[in-house]
Formats: C-alpha cells, sequence, structure tokens
C-alpha cells in the first residue's frame, strides 16, 4: 500500500506522517517512510534526532549533485541512503519522486 | 518512482512536498490513498480543496482528510465542511504538546504518546485499513 501525504505547509503534515508510520509499524508492518519535503523534517518528526536527519539531508545532495553513484533499486537506495528509525520504520529523504526511475 | 513497484510488501508513507506541486506532477494511480491534511483555516483549507480535487482527479486512491488544530469542533468542522463538502474527515484536536515536541526536536509518539493530538492520529491507522479492505 502505498499513502501519500499532502497539505498546506503548516498544517500538520510531517507530524501526521510521522505518526502514521510509526503506528503502522507498531503494528508490526514493514514500513517505508519518504520525506520528499523540500524542507525535509520527517526524520526529526519520526524521532531520528536531527543530527541523523542532517546527514540524510545532505546525503540526498550528494545523490543530486551526481556525486553518488545512483543506486539500482529501492531497497539499496534505502540501504545507502536511508535509516533505521524507531519502531523499525525505514526512512529514505528523496527529491523529485514523481521521476519514474528511483535515484 | 512511487509506481517503480520495488518496495515489495512494505507500506510507503511519503510526505510530499507543502503545496500540491508533487501531487500535480505525480502520473496517474500512483498511490492507494492520499491523506489531506489541513487546519481550519481558509487558506490551509483551499489548498486542501485543490488537493482532493487533483487527487481524485488522478485517481490517487481514496481520499481522507486529516483536519489538525481543531479548537471548536463545532465552527471549525462547519468551515471545514464548507470548504470541503462531504469529504472523509479525521478530527485532531489542537494540542500544544505538538509544539512542544517540535520544538525540543523529538517524535510526539516519544515525547507525549497520549496526548490527545496522539491520540486521535494513531487512530488514523484503523481508518486507513478500515475500509481499505
Amino acid at each position: 500500500m502505498k499513502i501519500a501525504v499532502v497539505g498546506k505547509g503548516g498544517a500538520g503534515k510531517t507530524t501526521t506522517s510521522a505518526v502514521l508510520a510509526r503506528s503502522l509499524a507498531r503494528q508490526g508492518r514493514e514500513v517505508v517512510a519518504l520525506d520528499c519535503d523540500t524542507n525535509p523534517n520527517l526524520g526529526i518528526s519520526l524521532g531520528v534526532g536531527d543530527l541523523e536527519t542532517e546527514r540524510l539531508v545532505s546525503l540526498r545532495e550528494q545523490l543530486d549533485d551526481g556525486d553518488v553513484e545512483h543506486a539500482a533499486d529501492w531497497d539499496e537506495i534505502l540501504d545507502r541512503f536511508g535509516t533505521d528509525g524507531p519502531d523499525g520504520v525505514r526512512l529514505g529523504v528523496i527529491t523529485r519522486i514523481e521521476n519514474p526511475d528511483p535515484g | 518512482m512511487l509506481s517503480s513497484g520495488e518496495f515489495g510488501t512494505s507500506i510507503v508513507v511519503a510526505d510530499l512536498e507543502a503545496g500540491i506541486g508533487t501531487l500535480s506532477r505525480l502520473g496517474d494511480s500512483q498511490v492507494d490513498l492520499t491523506l489531506v491534511v489541513v487546519e481550519p483555516t481558509p487558506r490551509s483549507l483551499d489548498v486542501g480543496r485543490r488537493a482532493i480535487d487533483l487527487a481524485r482527479e488522478n485517481k490517487q486512491g481514496r481520499v481522507i482528510v486529516v483536519v489538525n488544530k481543531v479548537v471548536d469542533v463545532e465552527t471549525d468542522l462547519a468551515l471545514v465542511r464548507e470548504k470541503l463538502g462531504d469529504a472523509e474527515l479525521v478530527v485532531v484536536p489542537d494540542d500544544d504538546a505538538v509544539l512542544d515536541a517540535d520544538r525540543a526536536g523529538t517524535a510526539l509518539l516519544d515525547h507525549a504518546p497520549d496526548c490527545p493530538a496522539a491520540r486521535a492520529l494513531v487512530e488514523l491507522v484503523d481508518l486507513v485499513f478500515d475500509s481499505a479492505a
């Protein structure tokens, strides 16, 4: 199942995404949380902390700048550019989610 | 990207950019559920209205509206209904704990797991699977 979370900035979009992702994971489901916002804060709201969130954002910027070889599939992307958050939620910070290919 | 199908049995929760930019560029039928998050203010509800229309137009699955920061249920929901019509709603009470968690740089579920806003948002899980079945 894929869930998109949208709304005007400041409406509570990221808090809603984070609580939903962790609640689903607590039910024993495998959850991938994708931060597609231009102002990426989902890591903080998920509880991975601001340092780890910053690290993921900077990895994403390297990927955008083409400094890092692009990964083959989602699993690899999350292994290399994501992190494991509380309750087992896997978090990835990404751009251009509307593009057809990963990476 | 969402359609690349590499996620297997995982549930994907994609926190899109603020506004409707990404949603407008996603291809048709990319997700099974669109959560439109609003607060009961005219400007937020205008964005919400456009998001609902886009999600329906582009067949982005079921649409649920999460109404955050509700202070007065009667007044706030009257405005929401006026702007969003008969959309399926989840009501989340205004709660200082959300701001406190943000300020502390922590997750709401770690900071105040039993606060009213967290409890309302946790219930969203049951709704997601309820009629998705």
